[in-house]
């Protein structure tokens, strides 16, 4: 009896295989000419993808979910290959930030330096190429403070990268919620303006999105395993799949959830003001005022409907759970009929 | 060495640790094969299919931290560990130095035993098992077998306890396997499911998101369909007298079967369709949201073409 995921994954996984083991080995030669060249001088926006591996991804987002709601941070170590930085592992500090404020204090240092003393002794061969945190809640950016620790880290110890994690909404919408970015030099001005994935973005941090947003850029991020780890992944499935159905999203969410929502009618609020404003400018407002207020509503139209989506997701595994675990009753005298729908019509 | 254990101990594995042990192993190994054949593909899978034939040439060694509550022991997370083939047992120093570290950063989480590859116990394991008996007065013992054997359906992973047996008059330890179950925090769950799957790392539209959240479902309750079925086909089986009858193993079907309806109570009712409805209330607000963006468009579009008219005949704005 073959799994789903197990009869699925082969095509994708098997031409990965190929060169995933490769990529565990770290040639330390080509490593230290690479940081000599310095090629990343040269062009600011020279790295352009980030390939994580399943452990890095699978350690950063377990600690970004045990912070809660309060900011982690850790480091990551890794290599890198061409325009793309390779990040192998990660490691957590013992720093805690409070909102959008994350700094590594002396003590951090310190055991950043021990950390990767014994990492080193134990095999670990690769050296620190970023570091990570999490914004619980408010999506996957780059706040001023972390901009002027990233750029601080750029100029002295590059190749680095910087990446966010939302666990919160990691958790709420079904999938990794995660950033990788590279600011710009101070004073350079990025060429065009990439069209970045639109997020949502709580009001109380619009702004200090808002201001430093032309500040970096996001990498395009792929994740890599070893044979032997797809091989336990496939086999974990076995194991596995009862977590898919005893999980439930609607549950462990809803602060999140009741939060998205009064942030919401907060900016629905603010654009209705705006609104009535210009309206009785309307001869005064010059036109292009009106455009942003629309794509302003827009915006809310368009969270509003992602957490739609993820909300009739989380219930719609509810109902189905419902019918699997709770209607047995109804098919007691005739064994296994088919399944009736009691959840509609009530 | 094949006893199952009689502690009583429930173990919990978090994914972590089977990642954590597997990339400790690919990356010794691949370090101490120097990719010699980088440039031809072909060599790649050769060198995958010979490894399996050494696996005890690079043991990997490190130590399982987590928490125990009571009876139940759940293992969170794991570090490396050096071994030291002078005394044959692990580097205490290092192991002290890496313990302060994560205290730091995970302040319940204790030492509770430690990890190797290969394919079963061997007797200079215990040897190791001992030495951190002072740390943890029974230390847990996990194993993993890191040739990839494809036929096989089960996790290459055995937790092995000691346990105190009098053998030829003389008090010894011995392994004993212990049964586990794989645990997760949701946040974890989807990880996993994102790297086992390798999905693109944006979550695509809206349709793809209902369609991976369904297939998702969709394959759980499938796996779920599969293994009663087993049963199903066991009990059938049983009752035609093909197989010996098993009390114990029928007292388990019988009170897994009494379980369901899972919960059937007026509250749960009651709570279920609250949540039911706020799930709607959210969708109906969305709609509402949605209505007054487009209508609010329309008002404007609307004005625009007002607007020149109202200007040679002078009249004020539609709304």
């Amino acid at each position: 009896m073959e799994t789903q995921p197990s009869s699925s994954s082969p095509p994708s996984s098997s031409s990965i295989d190929a060169s995933s083991d490769q990529i565990f080995y770290y040639d330390e030669a080509a490593q230290a000419k690479f940081q000599q060249e310095k090629p990343w001088a040269q062009d600011p926006h020279y790295f352009k993808r980030v390939k994580i591996s399943a452990l890095a991804l699978l350690k950063m987002v377990v600690h970004a979910r045990s912070g809660g709601t309060i900011e982690v941070m850790g480091l990551m170590q890794g290599k890198t290959d061409g325009d793309a930085i390779i990040v192998m592992d990660a490691f957590a500090l013992p720093v805690e930030g409070t909102e959008t404020r994350v700094n590594a204090q002396a003590d951090a240092y310190e055991y950043m330096v021990d950390y990767s003393q014994t990492n080193k002794q134990a095999g670990r061969l690769e050296n620190v190429v970023g570091w990570y945190h999490s914004h619980p809640g408010y999506g996957c950016w780059l706040s001023g403070i972390d901009v002027s620790t990233q750029m601080l880290n750029q100029q002295f110890q590059e190749p680095f990268l910087a990446v966010v994690i939302d666990p919160t909404r990691t958790v709420s919408a079904g999938k990794v919620e995660i950033g990788a970015f590279r600011t710009y030099p101070e004073g350079y001005k990025p060429p065009d303006d990439p069209v970045s994935e639109y997020q949502t973005i709580p009001l109380n941090k619009i702004e200090d999105f808002g201001v430093h947003c032309k500040q970096y850029y996001a990498l395009d991020i792929t994740y890599f395993k070893s044979s032997l780890d797809s091989h336990l992944l496939d086999l974990l499935w076995n194991k596995y799949w009862v977590n898919t159905l005893s999980s439930s999203p609607l549950l462990g969410n809803g602060d999140y959830v009741a939060g998205q929502i009064s942030d919401l009618a907060e900016k629905l609020e603010q654009a209705e003001n705006q609104l009535s404003h210009s309206r009785f400018g309307s001869l005064l407002a010059p036109p292009q005022r009106k455009k942003e207020e629309e794509s302003q509503l827009t915006k809310i139209t368009r969270d509003s409907a992602k957490i739609t989506a993820e909300q009739v997701h989380g219930l719609m595994s509810q109902v189905i759970k419902d019918i699997l675990f709770n209607t047995v009753r109804q098919s007691k005298p005739q064994t296994e009929s088919s399944d009736p729908e009691p959840m509609v019509e009530t | 060495m094949a006893s199952s254990s009689s502690s009583g101990l429930t173990f919990k594995l978090h994914p972590l640790v089977i990642l954590n042990i597997s990339d400790h192993y690919t990356r010794v190994k691949s370090q101490s094969q120097p990719p010699s054949h980088a440039s031809s593909g072909g060599g790649d899978s050769s060198s995958a299919a010979a490894s399996p034939s050494s696996p005890s040439a690079h043991r990997v060694f490190g130590c399982v931290i987590g928490v125990q509550r009571g009876r139940t022991v759940e293992i969170f997370n794991s570090f490396e560990l050096l071994y030291d083939p002078v005394t044959h047992s692990l580097d205490r120093a290092f192991l002290e130095k890496k313990q302060e570290l994560y205290k730091k950063v995970f302040p319940n989480f204790y030492i509770l035993g430690w990890y190797s590859t290969g394919s079963d116990a061997q007797e200079s394991d215990m040897h190791i098992h001992k030495a951190l008996m002072d740390i943890n007065e029974s230390p847990v013992y996990v194993l993993l077998n890191p040739s990839i054997n494809h036929a096989q359906k089960d996790l290459p992973i055995t937790i092995f306890e000691s346990e105190l047996h009098v053998i030829d008059g003389i008090p010894q330890l011995i392994f004993v396997r212990s049964s586990y179950t794989i645990e997760t925090v949701e946040a974890e769950r989807i990880s996993v499911d994102h790297v086992a799957h390798l999905k693109p790392s944006d979550g695509g539209s809206a349709a793809t998101q209902l369609a991976a959240h369904l297939t998702g479902i969709h394959s759980a309750i499938k796996m779920l369909n599969s293994r009663i079925r087993v049963l199903h086909h066991y009990l059938v089986a049983m009752q035609k007298g093909e197989i010996p009858y098993e009390s114990s193993l029928l007292r388990q079907v019988s009170s897994l079967l009494r379980r369901l309806p899972a919960i059937e109570s007026e509250k749960f009712q009651d709570d279920f369709l609250m949540e039911y409805s706020d799930t709607l209330l959210v969708t109906y607000l969305a709609m509402f949201t949605n209505c007054s963006s487009t209508m609010n468009e329309l008002v404007e579009k609307f004005n625009t073409a007002y607007d020149r008219h109202s200007r040679r005949g002078g009249r004020t704005a539609f709304i």
